[in-house]
């Protein structure tokens, strides 16, 4: 015996309500649809952290306090730019490539709200990379780390810029294949040539003014002011960069993700 | 209220939500994969859309879906513009796409559950209907094993599930049956038409002619972005009618015979050899099939009524091959 229909109305609810209750659903979906990948992801993020912190140490044998605190908060920043920049194209391209991005973006969802699921889950995995660099600069330099309130929207902006700007460029690229050279190219620039583990002025001038217009050396201001006492200081400039590229990516992603081709 | 006055009320609710393509087109480049598309589907009907591949089927129902935007032409279902707000698409059309579902890291009872509670289905009444539904589909030992140690078949039953668990005003299954057993297609097929008699339309998209003829109360044969026929399984083969059709296995290697004068069409595909002949030259097919099994060219042969195949064949040229 069947139970009856459960056809589903247009249910005459508040659209807040309705996208909350989206929200939750499309987390519990993304949450239960990785967790074969979390060993893995959990792995690779400590890995990463933590050899972050250490390796980049092996360069320069005579670590000074502040190169340490460099270091070790540049380890942090590349943590959180990484998992939005690269992790979230690539899971997008992925599921271009697995063919299920028709079945995901059919579902009975608002956009923005499905989107912000995988955002949500991109920023609890970084979490383990950024404790591993944490504790891994203080066990290895003995760094002490001053962190004040600015912590909460300095990660908090970092991430979802990183992660609005990553979506973008995974919804906008129709060939995953692109998404996924696209990323790779991002992480050699973003590791090898942004002022991210070092300071600006080791830039050639033009990639230093360059830097002045990108989003990751604001991001790295923004989170290692708000984790050392007086290393740099996150000027309201920064701070205004940092929200237009995010406002920007918002939009940019609003548009590609209600685009028909 | 009346039995009477329920029954025009049910009636009504059903008129209300009818879908309606009309002159719809898509061109890419210069390509148009559907070139002025127009039909109707009703709740309650199984609808089905058959074509070869390429015949730019899922692309009517990706237009449906809100991932592709028509060039020109619309969409609606009951009141509402389905090209104007893809979101409305969204959630009044549930939708199974013909690659497999990403449900690797599920297991089988929660990729149902979850996926009823994204179609906003209430947790109690999804479980419940979920595990009615993996009975019926014979599935249920399944419920706990994830997705990825799943065959292709059971696979395929679980998005039907996912689907269906709390259907939309309007069904997709875009090739349902793909990959799975016999006994489990009929089983599918069941829940197909519980479907409809809930009230949902069911629009079945596939190229699979045979099980179409069983299962649909009407269908389109589209082509080359056209509908070259519309109409119920027997009024599209009605052509047809007062004619029989011969197949004839012939033994591997053999060329094909000289057909007799009586034989109105023919097609080969490997061994098996069709012909469609009048009725009254029924007794000398027999005799000419018997002299071909007598001089070793054939195996067996058998006579039969001729199908929606036969039509399915004429209309757009395909044999069909692989999937009869």
């Amino acid at each position: 015996m069947m139970d009856g229909a459960l056809m589903v109305e247009l249910a005459p609810t508040r659209p807040g309500a309705h996208w909350l209750r989206s929200y939750g659903a499309m987390l519990r979906w993304e949450v239960v649809g990785s967790r074969l990948l979390y060993p893995l992801l959990l792995v690779s993020q400590v890995l990463v952290g933590a050899g972050f912190v250490v390796g980049f140490g092996l360069l320069i044998p005579e670590l000074d306090r502040a190169a340490a605190q460099y270091l070790s908060t540049g380890a942090v920043v590349m943590s959180l730019i990484l998992v939005g920049l690269v992790v979230t194209p690539q899971l997008v391209a992925q599921q271009k490539m697995q063919g299920s991005y028709d079945y995901v973006w059919s579902m009975p969802v608002p956009r923005s709200a499905a989107s912000l699921a995988t955002t949500t889950l991109a920023a609890v995995v970084a979490i383990p990379g950024i404790v591993a660099a944490m504790l891994v600069a203080s066990w290895r330099y003995d760094v002490s780390l001053a962190i004040d309130p600015t912590v909460v929207p300095a990660f908090a902006l970092t991430l979802a810029c990183g992660s609005l700007i990553g979506s973008a460029i995974g919804h906008a690229l129709d060939q995953p294949q692109v998404t996924m050279l696209v990323t790779q190219l991002g992480i050699f620039f973003i590791v090898g040539f942004s002022p991210v583990s070092f300071p600006a002025d080791r830039l050639p001038g033009w990639l230093a003014t360059l830097h002045e217009y990108l989003p990751m050396h604001h991001m790295a201001l923004a989170v290692r002011s708000s984790l050392t006492d007086g290393l740099v200081v996150m000027t309201p400039r920064s701070w205004m960069i940092l929200s237009l590229w995010t406002g920007a990516a918002a939009l940019f992603t609003a548009v590609v993700l209600v685009r028909r081709r | 209220m009346t039995l009477t006055e329920a029954r025009v009320e049910t009636a009504s609710a059903h008129s209300r939500w009818v879908f309606r393509v009309e002159e719809l087109v898509k061109v890419y480049g210069s390509n148009s994969v559907n070139d002025g598309i127009t039909l109707e589907v009703r709740p309650g009907e199984v609808y089905g859309l058959l074509g070869p591949n390429g015949a730019g089927k899922s692309t009517l129902v990706k237009q449906v879906m809100g991932l592709l935007k028509p060039t020109r032409g619309s969409i609606t279902l009951g009141p509402h513009d389905l090209v104007d707000s893809p979101a409305t698409a969204r959630r009044l059309c549930s939708y199974l796409p013909q690659a497999q579902m990403p449900i690797d890291s599920f297991k089988v009872n929660e990729a149902v559950e979850i996926a009823g509670v994204i179609r906003g289905g209430k947790a109690p009444d999804v479980r419940r209907r979920s595990v009615a539904l993996l009975k019926a589909l014979h599935i249920e030992e399944w419920g706990e094993v994830y997705g990825a140690r799943l065959s292709g078949g059971v696979r395929r039953l679980v998005g039907f599930a996912m689907a269906t668990v709390c259907p939309g005003r309007i069904v997709f299954l875009d090739e349902p049956t793909n990959d799975v057993d016999p006994m489990r297609r009929r089983l599918l097929w069941e829940q197909v038409r519980r479907v409809a008699d809930e009230g949902s339309a069911v629009f079945l998209v596939t190229h699979n002619v045979l099980e179409a003829e069983n299962s649909v109360d009407r269908l389109a044969v589209i082509d080359g972005g056209h509908i070259v026929a519309e109409g119920t399984p027997s009024s599209v083969k009605a052509e047809f009618r007062g004619r029989m059709r011969l197949i004839v296995m012939m033994i591997p290697g053999t060329p094909d015979p000289v057909l007799p004068a009586f034989v109105r069409s023919s097609t080969r595909v490997a061994n098996r050899l069709v012909v469609l002949i009048n009725e009254p030259d029924v007794a000398a097919s027999i005799v000419w099939a018997q002299r071909l099994t007598a001089q070793g060219l054939a195996e067996e042969y058998a006579l039969g009524a001729t199908s929606l195949e036969d039509a399915y064949i004429r209309l757009t040229g395909d044999t069909g091959q692989g999937t009869t």
